[in-house]
């Protein structure tokens, strides 16, 4: 949806409807700030999701890094993940994903990476913002600027690294269908039908740019939209969808059956954490409390931060590597050790394959093998200035279960729990409550409500 | 202390010093004002060889994307390469990153119409108030068009329109020896092809790699061409021609190696078209006088105007005229090329005066109308200037004025010159007469009231 207020500038970045709030000055003077806060030496790497839009803020980004004296590598349309790699295959001070991600076409972005393709952090990013607001940038004189080289040998850099972290030669037997979304997961799974022989089978696959068949959104209903009622009539063992930028994931199983967004980090810490003993998954307050159950069974803990990329990018940071089995949110974002800690939806397909394969077992199969617990989400407009008042009342009322007030209010039962929190990019209150079992209709009812008589 | 301008944003573009001055950010939101004057469509991006302009490029297609025009990326090309692309692609206009003759620290936008010519004055106004107002055309995600790389075509319809107005064949069967200095500017990717395969020409060149540095002052004059002279008389050429970074100018060695007054080069080009072709002349006031001679000479009158070749050209699309151009900067126009100042047009006309009359370049400038010049600039302080005209005015009662541009005071046999440059805080004056003694005398005056 967009609404009349588009533009978006926080620490993770610049966000906005491009021509409706996100403009071409407003990218100019992003890059130009991430230019000047990165030190020229190493090369600036850069790659864009196939929205038209890109075209434009590609060129501005482009101008920018060289005017502040940056080697600037362009990877074309390429995937966040591609990126990131490419930054600490090719020894990059950092880079640039021209991408919305999993918002609508119209939508796009910049999200800034460090060396090794890392996130910036917290601190980091808030210098950033500052060059950004000061508006003062470093401009280098004629004879010192920047150069710009094309590179499309990135991909199968990529893919070469994936084949390192994954058995394709034996996940490659899976017929999978997959929605692209007229996004970046297209170049790469037709790149690895020609080298691996794997057998995707892809809708939306043009990336043209100017309009996607839908939102590029990894959640149930998108997957039950186009992908779902592909699977079974075409044979395949599972249907998986990416967003623009290819670092979520969301999947439908083999028998055409949308599996909740929620699914992805669960399904995968029960891969991962029996071959990681004790080490902590990473999560937000509004995923699912699957986790807990299943980090439980192999003797791990979950550790929850607030909502949002860059919350979970400093929890990561304040850990060794070798500590963490995961971290991810339950919008199918997923990094893994074994690729690096990158969100990435392609990985987490492979893993979740690489699952199927190890259980031998059909998708429907293994997912009915976990409790079923029943999410309900929804979202009402409010006025900022009630929050506060509407937070410390509900913390007094619900004062009976353990409470977490680090982003809005989390309050968890044995078998319950909620979260009411305001959303960064919109003014409206997000309402999730969850309960293993039956949906916590009653719950969730009197929190909308409670909610509603606060407006 | 004099103030240096730095930059520069007005009725002609924007001009600066790249790096604090002229930004990527300010290259952006001209082009986001020249995509919203012109409309989307499609919009011709060219530049010179400046290390500055790969960094610009990329700041103007993305603001002439987000107006929702469609980037026909040329490369490193001739300003008036680019011009005459413009008009036969039907686009929309052009934009070509060329500080011309300045520095290399320098860089500017060059704004054409959708015929590849200068926007008139009142069109520019109206830009720079668009500019100014800040508040673009924003194309959403779906009008977002491309960026399209073309140009090799570009050079091929350049150089057969200059090539239909000269008798190619009698040129190429003369075999002329010519050596040429690019500055390593954006005539090196046409010139060498022009006067070899086209033209037949043994060729000697220096300075024609685009990817290297200026190797002398842009600009090309008598004092910066001493490396194309000693060419000429190594190789014994039988001309040299010097380009500016651009490849709109142009600048003339003769057979000895001593450069021609840029006067001369168009009073020649003047000569040899004025016979073959109708109409007036129009040229600046600062140009010599050896112009109405010349048009005299064929019955045909010359229209002066203010000095600046977006004002030439101006004059030249209302009046009827067979050439026109300005003398002490080496820009000749010949419209049936096209409305721009050509460094081709120059080169193929001379070569053809040399090959019909079978004279030497020295020859041929000799039968010209003998006319002493003097070129110089005075520093002034702002708020001296009306002083200045005005007692310049009292002294020479007996002159005819023109105040259209400075003051121009004229006699019979002489006239002299004063205006503020566009560009620096500078007077520049000129004297002409038919004596040197005169000439001498009238420049001495000029620069002891002014001092």
């Amino acid at each position: 949806m967009t609404t009349g207020q588009t533009l978006r500038i926080s620490q993770v970045g610049l966000r906005g409807v491009v021509g409706r709030g996100l403009s071409a000055s407003h990218i100019m003077d992003f890059a130009s700030a991430f230019g000047t806060f990165m030190e020229p030496g190493r090369p600036i790497l850069l790659g864009r999701d196939p929205r038209a839009s890109g075209r434009m803020i590609r060129e501005g980004v482009v101008s920018a890094l060289m005017a502040c004296g940056h080697q600037v590598v362009d990877l074309g349309v390429a995937s966040s993940p591609v990126i990131q790699h490419a930054i600490g295959r090719l020894d990059g001070a950092g880079g640039i994903s021209i991408s919305a991600s999993h918002n609508a076409s119209d939508w796009n972005a910049l999200r800034f990476f460090g060396p090794s393709g890392v996130y910036l952090s917290s601190s980091e990013a808030s210098e950033l913002l500052d060059i950004y607001h000061l508006k003062k940038f470093r401009y280098h004189d004629w004879d010192k600027l920047g150069s710009l080289r094309e590179d499309d040998t990135q991909l199968d850099a990529y893919l070469d690294d994936l084949a390192r972290a994954y058995p394709l030669d034996r996940l490659r037997r899976f017929k999978v269908v997959v929605d692209c979304c007229n996004g970046t997961s297209s170049l790469i799974l037709r790149r690895m039908n020609e080298r691996f022989g794997c057998d995707f089978i892809l809708i939306n696959e043009k990336i043209g740019g100017a309009a996607f068949a839908h939102e590029p959104n990894t959640s149930c209903a998108t997957v039950s939209l186009q992908l779902a009622p592909l699977v079974k009539p075409l044979g395949a063992d599972a249907g998986f969808l990416f967003d623009a930028d290819s670092d979520r994931v969301a999947f439908a199983t083999e028998a055409g059956v949308p599996v909740s967004e929620e699914m992805v980090l669960p399904l995968l810490a029960d891969y991962l954490l029996p071959k990681s003993t004790g080490k902590l998954v990473i999560t937000n307050l509004s995923s699912s409390a699957l986790l807990e159950e299943i980090a439980s069974r192999h003797n791990s803990k979950v550790l929850r931060v607030p909502v949002g990329r860059q919350a979970a990018i400093d929890a990561l940071s304040s850990y060794r590597p070798d500590q963490i089995a995961l971290a991810g949110e339950g919008t199918g974002a997923v990094m893994m050790p074994q690729f690096r800690f990158v969100y990435d939806g392609i990985a987490s397909m492979l893993a979740i394959l690489s699952v199927l394969d190890e259980r031998r077992q059909s998708l429907s199969r293994i997912m009915a093998s976990y409790p079923p617990y029943s999410i309900l989400k929804g979202e009402l407009p409010i006025t900022s200035s009630r929050i506060p008042a509407l937070l410390m009342d509900l913390r007094h009322r619900y004062s009976d279960g353990a409470i977490d007030a680090t982003d809005g209010l989390r309050v968890a039962w044995p078998d319950k729990w909620f979260h009411v929190r305001v959303s960064q990019t919109e003014p409206i209150i997000r309402v999730i409550a969850e309960q293993r079992g039956d949906p916590p209709a009653e719950l969730f009812e009197s929190l909308m409500d409670q909610v509603r008589s606060l407006r | 202390m004099a103030r240096e301008h730095l930059l520069k944003i007005g009725v002609s573009g924007v001009r600066g010093v790249v790096g604090d001055f002229l930004t990527p950010g300010l290259a952006l939101s001209f082009a986001q004002a020249f995509g919203t004057y012109v409309g989307r469509g499609r919009v011709v991006l060219g530049r010179d060889s400046r290390t500055s302009g790969p960094m610009l490029q990329h700041a103007v297609a993305s603001g002439l994307l987000s107006t929702g025009c469609e980037v026909i990326d040329v490369g490193v090309l001739p300003t008036p390469t680019l011009q005459l692309y413009v008009a036969h692609t039907g686009a929309q206009g052009g934009i070509s990153l060329t500080a011309s003759h300045n520095p290399p620290e320098y860089n500017a936008l060059k704004l054409f119409n959708k015929e590849g010519q200068f926007f008139n004055h009142y069109e520019r106004s109206e830009l720079i108030d668009l500019y100014h107002q800040g508040r673009f055309d924003e194309a959403m995600n779906h009008e977002i068009r491309h960026v399209r790389k073309e140009g090799d075509a570009a050079l091929n319809i350049h150089t057969s329109k200059v090539l239909a107005h000269v008798d190619v064949e009698l040129i190429r069967s003369k075999k002329f020896r010519v050596a040429l200095d690019s500055v390593n500017g954006a005539g090196s990717v046409m010139s060498p092809g022009f006067l070899t395969s086209d033209l037949g020409c043994d060729l000697h060149a220096i300075s024609i790699d685009p990817a290297k540095i200026f190797p002398r002052v842009a600009e090309p004059r008598p004092d910066t061409l001493d490396d194309l002279s000693e060419l000429v008389t190594r190789t014994a050429s039988a001309i040299g021609f010097a380009q500016d970074p651009d490849g709109d100018r142009l600048a003339v060695v003769d057979e000895h190696g001593n450069v021609l007054d840029n006067d001369d080069v168009l009073a020649l080009v003047t000569k040899h078209v004025l016979p073959r072709f109708p109409g007036d002349v129009v040229v600046n006031l600062t140009t010599s006088s050896v112009m109405d001679d010349l048009a005299a000479a064929e019955g045909r009158k010359v229209w002066r105007t203010p000095v600046g070749e977006a004002n030439v050209v101006e004059m030249m699309l209302a009046v009827k005229c067979a050439i026109g151009g300005e003398g002490s900067n080496g820009g000749i126009i010949f419209p049936a090329v096209h409305y721009c100042r050509d460094s081709y047009t120059g080169m193929a006309f001379l070569l053809e005066m040399m090959a019909q009359t079978g004279k030497t370049v020295s020859q041929l400038v000799d039968e010209l109308p003998r006319y002493f010049r003097k070129l110089g600039k005075v520093t002034f302080g702002h708020g001296r200037l009306g002083n200045l005209m005005q007692a310049l005015e009292e002294n020479f009662p007996d002159a005819t004025t023109d105040r259209s541009d400075g003051l121009k005071l004229s006699w019979a046999d002489a006239w002299i010159h004063v205006r503020a440059s566009n560009t620096e805080p500078l007077l520049r004056l000129a004297a002409e007469a038919k004596s040197l003694n005169r000439m001498e005398d009238l420049y001495g005056q000029v620069t002891r009231l002014l001092s």
